[in-house]
């Protein structure tokens, strides 16, 4: 077991209401995983408090030893001050060159490397930041919009790389768009609303995988499962 | 910058005199009390070595008052970021030093030390550091959370790197601040010759002064804006390189 979150709750300091209350999960299976549900229902202080960014929750969370869980969110910068390939090139631990290398070409970056990082469009930014993210050691890596902005074919493309290259690893994806959740999450948490009881609900997406053939009606049916657990 | 700036001054020094000569010809007002344009003049030419010399020499003093206050401030102001038991002190004290009125030390330093170039120094880099350590502290203690946290939560981050990220982000800022700096460190370097000083145009004013020659007021301040104009032209211009040689792309068009 990987992480196991008991009745957790949290709330904004100097805030009276809950962002979430009683939310319990257990992450026990490696593989691409995502969070989802409308704006402002905690998302990412859920993830956070995952994660360790944010602390002064109520319950409990408990991880396996000495587990790292890393957060990575789409508004994330690159020092400005030289090229995206020479931040990489520095971030990058020993023996990853081959696979920094590998990941620069899947995700189409490897044109931009001589670029400075405002130079770089806005997907093209969440694509070398994930890049980054990717060659550290983690155990769980809560993925915040990281795709924001990028072409749907890159995406689909970069998460089969991710499943393909990272089949040991934990991904926690938090998106709004329902459609890739539904495809490519293997389990989908849907939080709602505080209030709403129960808090979450636990879905099994299609979990495709490169070349897989979508069969409709199990989409239909997860697109339908979280269209009605929201 | 430079040709803008001193053209600024010549604006603002015109309005000057032409606000005076407007005050002389309304009040009625004696040539004792203002002279007329051409014993301004002529006043400014007689003078214009002696004083030129003087200029140099206070702004040599500001300029080397301005440099040490830039490195005690950095100094300081990089350890005061943390929101440590250090930095929560070097903050509130320099916060409450900042309240008081520098200039008013300056006595003590001359009863301490004379009336020399330490003298003057002291109180040039006294008066321009404390204005200047608010500003690094403020700027360096503020996280730039969008790049820090990469470094963070990998464990990757070092001082040293902390410290160029918030430089890096405030560039423009901190050569802003250093350029406005330069006007402290000169006016606190004419404060100390004021007060007690044996030489430069802080001390020539005074003597000027004693003698209720406003020509020669006038031909002293206008010596003290062109060259301060021309030195802070100068800093402005070597922060745009810095900012060119450094961050410039980001003023370029995206892709």
């Amino acid at each position: 077991m990987l992480l196991q979150c008991r009745h957790l709750g949290y709330h904004y300091p100097l805030s009276p209401e809950p962002v979430f209350k009683d939310i319990s999960l257990n992450l026990d299976t490696p593989g691409f995983h995502a969070l989802f549900g409308p704006s402002g229902v905690g998302k990412t202080s859920f993830a956070k408090l995952l994660t360790g960014d944010i602390t002064g929750y109520t319950g409990e969370i408990i991880k396996k030893e000495n587990a790292v869980f890393l957060y990575t969110y789409n508004q994330e910068r690159l020092p400005g001050w030289s090229s995206i390939g020479h931040h990489l090139e520095k971030v990058t631990p020993p023996g990853m060159t081959a696979l920094c290398l590998e990941l620069v070409d899947t995700f189409g970056m490897a044109p931009f490397m001589n670029q400075k990082f405002s130079q770089l469009s806005l997907g093209q930014q969440n694509r070398i930041n994930l890049i980054r993210y990717l060659l550290q050691e983690f155990d769980l890596l809560v993925m915040d919009e990281s795709l924001a902005n990028v072409d749907e074919r890159s995406k689909e493309n970069i998460i089969f790389k991710i499943k393909e290259q990272f089949p040991d690893k934990y991904f926690l994806y938090i998106s709004h768009n329902l459609m890739e959740v539904s495809k490519f999450s293997d389990m989908i948490l849907v939080l709602l609303k505080a209030g709403k009881l129960p808090q979450t609900s636990l879905i099994k997406g299609l979990n495709i995988q490169r070349n897989d053939a979508i069969n409709s009606h199990e989409l239909d049916s997860v697109l339908l499962g979280i269209m009605n657990a929201c | 910058m430079l040709v803008r700036r001193i053209s600024q001054f010549f604006i603002v020094y015109g309005a000057g005199i032409a606000f005076l000569l407007a005050l002389k010809s309304i009040l009625g007002l004696s040539d004792y009390v203002i002279p007329g344009p051409l014993e301004i003049w002529s006043t400014g030419l007689a003078v214009v070595n002696g004083y030129l010399y003087d200029v140099l020499n206070t702004l040599g003093v500001a300029m080397i008052g301005q440099i040490l206050s830039i490195i005690m401030a950095f100094s300081i102001g990089t350890a005061a970021r943390k929101s440590s038991w250090l930095g929560s002190f070097i903050k509130a004290a320099a916060y409450n030093i900042q309240a008081y009125p520098i200039v008013a030390v300056a006595p003590i330093i001359f009863i301490l030390l004379g009336d020399g170039f330490t003298s003057r120094l002291i109180i040039a880099a006294m008066i321009c550091y404390f204005p200047l350590l608010l500003s690094v502290v403020s700027i360096m203690s503020e996280p730039i959370t969008s790049i820090e946290h990469f470094y963070l939560a990998t464990g990757r981050m070092r001082w040293q790197l902390e410290i160029k990220i918030r430089a890096f982000e405030n560039i423009r800022k901190l050569t802003t601040v250093i350029s406005g700096s330069a006007t402290l460190a000169m006016a606190g370097t004419i404060v100390a010759e004021f007060i007690a000083a044996n030489a430069g145009i802080g001390h020539a004013i005074r003597i000027a002064l004693y003698q209720s020659d406003l020509s020669r007021i006038l031909a002293a301040l206008f010596l003290i804006g062109i060259f301060l104009s021309l030195y802070q032209g100068t800093l402005e211009w070597m922060g745009e390189k810095i900012i060119k040689k450094w961050v410039i792309v980001d003023q370029e068009e995206l892709p």
